[in-house]
């Protein structure tokens, strides 16, 4: 049990971690058209 | 390649304002790129332009480019320029600069999402041993608490900080709504959780905090997303704007802003572009795409000396020319923009309603709460437990149906319906409609189209009908009389000079040489000393053609039943409508109609008056009454009427005082609308039963403690989705397919 001791906090720093990642892709508009690409023909010289 | 287009004119300041949000920092501009398909095209443009601007965005997905610029500095048509020779298709959108607070916002909301998503799972998973009772060693738990508390700060302070900071407003403004119940759940749970964490003992509520302002961000995300459908038409419509025109001046064609056509300029409109301004069609005869103002897919076909209008598209293969009158405001377009806006904005009294209800009902979520709290505390409870009755209480009591499924199916049948053609001034009337049960219809322009028809000619002994017909119809070209609707393109290559019209009488002019007068039988006739044709049976109006001499020819002139009408009266009948038809027309042409259409109640040469009391007495036996108008004559009835419908004709859209506007000219729209109306009304009591159960069930159940927080949290959350969901699952109308109508009577009355 006494690995839980790093496991926890490192488990915290991760979760962080993805937090912060997520936060910075969407700042930089990965997310910004989630609703018209499925819409959209497909297109053949992309 | 390049298209080779002078782009000169949106260097101009004024052609600028049309589209460019001008700020201290420089002119921001948004350009639609057709050309874009990748990455690399995206690099490509955005080092184009890299030196003239001073921030680019490109969105590869949308193929949009924002760009902000110095515009004394730089010259937009040297940008514009550059990004056509490189074979990008710029194109600017008008008004539609996505100001960039809004784009920041729906980063943001996404980030909340997301971040509530990460965290909630998270916090569920170090809660898991509290779930299923296991006690770890207490260090480790203590552990657990401490990584929960950490996770739950941006998991709810910073993902959840819209629904506190809507509670603050709420309550400064002195009102109570869903955030106030919701942010006081949140932070009676998070703190008593902080509070229980630094004590090292007690139940948290991490878990359920997290969750829910996940859920409630999900179901703002979801709601938003409605309301964003609502105005994406606008939006459609606004963008649908052309910002420069094509203005034929002596020397040839020029470019000029919007704002500077003035009526009578003749403006030349490419193939595949958007008419900006409404006008009368010089040539040629061609087809445009009017889906956007009337909600008809197909094109329409539009020959010299029709109407055209503003957002319309030409779908020749050739340039169109027409003559503007109408421009700016003044344009169909610019007034339909507006009532959608205006319709947005109207508060309809249902909801007005609902919002007051929700706010008692919050007012009372609170004192139970405060008394679940005093009460278990009284009986012996522990602070820990009562607190437990209060966080339950508050957490599962939802208000959210009442303050949030009316406008959520408004605006989803308002969109819907715009969709097909019919404009809903007036929220509120789509609830009024429903309770609708008797129809007034109104005949010239509602059942019968407004054009009027040939119908037979009779000529004198030894002159030739046709030849009549046709100097008839020279006479009319050019007149804005109804009945010279009958004659349009009848004239063959004859043309009249020298045209008069004889007030009161018709009119007059020389073809061939020769004097003609053609104008309703008694006075032509009376002055020529010709015997009166006797009216007909039919009740047709007749005219009559004579020259210096004689009287040469008379010709019925009949308006047309408009082939929807009678699959209207069909589908209302099967409605279990009364429906009855105020004219102000003769008995004949009324009787014949309503026998056509197998009406029984109608009242012929009604006043505006008459109409009126009629509608008045209806009333005051009780009924509720839909007006079915043109939108001018019946201008009294209409605004009299509980619900009003008008087909408007061109300027006449703001005029009347109706609360639906059947668009393109058609009648096939007020069915979908009492459809949408059935279907709003339904959806709006089936969301106010279930917030009914659903709290009559849960608040007792809270209040006795037999709800523990995390449960309550996942049923307020479930029944905020069911009452969204059950609002967007909304409003799909059936268009009834294009079955034609088989007519066996002539389609000709009166």
């Amino acid at each position: 049990m006494a690995s839980l001791y790093l496991l926890i906090p490192l488990g915290v720093g991760v979760v962080l971690a993805a937090i912060g990642i997520f936060l910075w892709a969407a700042q930089r508009g990965q997310f910004d058209g989630l609703e018209d690409l499925s819409s959209r023909m497909p297109d053949d010289e992309s | 390649m390049s298209s080779g287009r002078d782009w000169t004119a949106f260097d101009r300041p004024e052609v600028r304002a049309g589209f460019g949000s001008t700020g201290g920092s420089g002119c921001e501009v948004l350009l639609a790129l057709d050309g874009i398909h990748c990455a690399g095209c995206a690099a490509r443009a955005e080092s184009l332009i890299a030196s003239r601007a001073d921030e680019i965005r490109v969105n590869v997905a949308a193929k949009t480019l924002s760009l902000r610029f110095k515009p004394e500095a730089v010259r937009l048509s040297a940008i514009l320029e550059a990004l056509d020779k490189a074979g990008l298709e710029p194109r600017i959108l008008a008004n539609e600069a996505p100001s960039t607070r809004s784009l920041r916002e729906r980063r943001l909301t996404i980030g909340r999402i997301g971040v509530s998503t990460i965290c909630a799972m998270q916090v569920m998973m170090m809660a898991w041993p509290g779930y299923f009772g296991v006690r770890p060693d207490p260090a480790i738990e203590q552990l657990l608490r401490w990584a929960q508390l950490v996770i739950s700060i941006p998991g709810v302070l910073w993902a959840g900080w819209p629904l506190f900071s809507g509670a603050y407003r709420a309550l400064r403004s002195r009102a109570l709504d869903m955030n106030v119940t919701v942010g006081l759940a949140l932070a009676v749970a998070f703190g008593a959780s902080v509070v229980r964490t630094f004590a090292g003992h007690g139940d948290l509520y991490f878990d359920t905090a997290t969750m829910f302002v996940w859920f409630l961000t999900i179901g703002r995300y979801l709601e938003s997303r409605t309301r964003a459908r609502a105005g994406e038409r606008l939006r459609l419509l606004a963008g649908r704007r052309a910002l420069t025109a094509q203005r034929r001046s002596g020397s040839g064609v020029e470019q000029v802003a919007i704002g500077e056509l003035r009526p009578g300029d003749e403006v030349v409109v490419a193939p595949g572009e958007v008419l900006p301004a409404d006008g009368m069609l010089t040539q040629p005869t061609v087809e445009l795409d009017e889906s956007l103002l009337t909600g008809e897919a197909r094109p329409v076909l539009r020959s010299p000396g029709q109407r055209v209008l503003a957002g319309a598209v030409n779908l020749g293969t050739t340039a169109l020319v027409f003559r503007a009158d109408r421009l700016g405001g003044a344009t169909v377009l610019a007034q339909i923009t507006k009532l959608m806006e205006h319709a947005q904005d109207s508060k309809p009294k249902l909801q007005q309603l609902a919002d007051r209800l929700a706010a008692h009902f919050i007012a009372a979520v609170l004192v139970f709460s405060v008394c679940g709290l005093a009460i278990a505390l009284l009986r012996g409870a522990s602070m820990d437990q009562a607190a437990n009755i209060a966080i339950a209480v508050l957490v599962a009591s939802c208000p959210c149906a009442l303050s949030l499924a009316v406008p959520a199916v408004l605006a989803a049948a308002t969109s819907r319906l715009a969709a097909s053609g019919v404009l809903v001034a007036n929220a509120g009337a789509l609830q009024v409609l429903a309770g609708v049960d008797t129809v007034l219809l109104d005949k010239t322009g509602t059942l019968t189209s407004p054009e009027m028809r040939l119908g037979e000619v009779l000529a004198e002994s030894g002159v030739d009908a046709e030849h009549c017909t046709r100097i008839a119809a020279a006479l009319e070209q050019g007149s804005r009389h109804p009945i010279a609707t009958a004659f349009a393109g009848k004239s063959g290559d004859l043309v009249a000079s020298d045209i008069e019209s004889v007030p009161g009488s018709g009119i007059t002019g020389i073809v061939d040489g020769r004097r003609y007068w053609l104008g309703t039988t008694d006075p032509v006739a009376h002055r020529a000393g010709l015997p009166i044709i006797p009216h007909g049976k039919t009740g047709d109006t007749w005219i009559v053609l004579r020259d210096e001499t004689r009287m040469l020819a008379a010709f019925s002139i009949g308006a047309r039943i408009r082939p929807e009408a009678i699959a209207l009266i069909a589908d209302l009948e099967r409605r279990g409508l009364a429906i009855e038809i105020l004219s102000g027309d003769g008995a004949d042409a009324v009787e014949t109609l309503a026998g056509l259409l197998k009406i029984r109640n109608f009242a012929a040469r009604q006043t505006p008056s008459e109409k009126l009391a009629r509608l008045r007495q209806l009333q005051a036996q009780g009924r509720k009454v839909l007006a079915v108008g043109d939108g001018i004559n019946d201008a009294p009835l209409l605004a009299a009427a509980d619900v009003a419908a008008a087909m408007p004709r061109g300027a006449a859209l703001t005029q009347g005082k109706a609360d639906l506007l059947l668009l393109g000219d058609t009648l096939a729209g007020l069915p979908l609308a009492l459809d949408a109306s059935r279907l709003v009304t339904r959806r709006i009591g089936e969301n106010m039963a279930w917030a009914l159960c659903y709290n009559l069930v849960v608040l007792p159940l809270a209040l006795t403690g037999h709800l523990s927080p995390w449960l309550a949290a996942a049923g307020m959350s479930a029944s905020s989705l069911l009452v969204v969901g059950n609002a967007l699952r909304g409003v799909t109308l059936k268009k009834e397919a294009g079955k034609p109508i088989v007519v066996p009577l002539p389609l000709t009355v009166t």
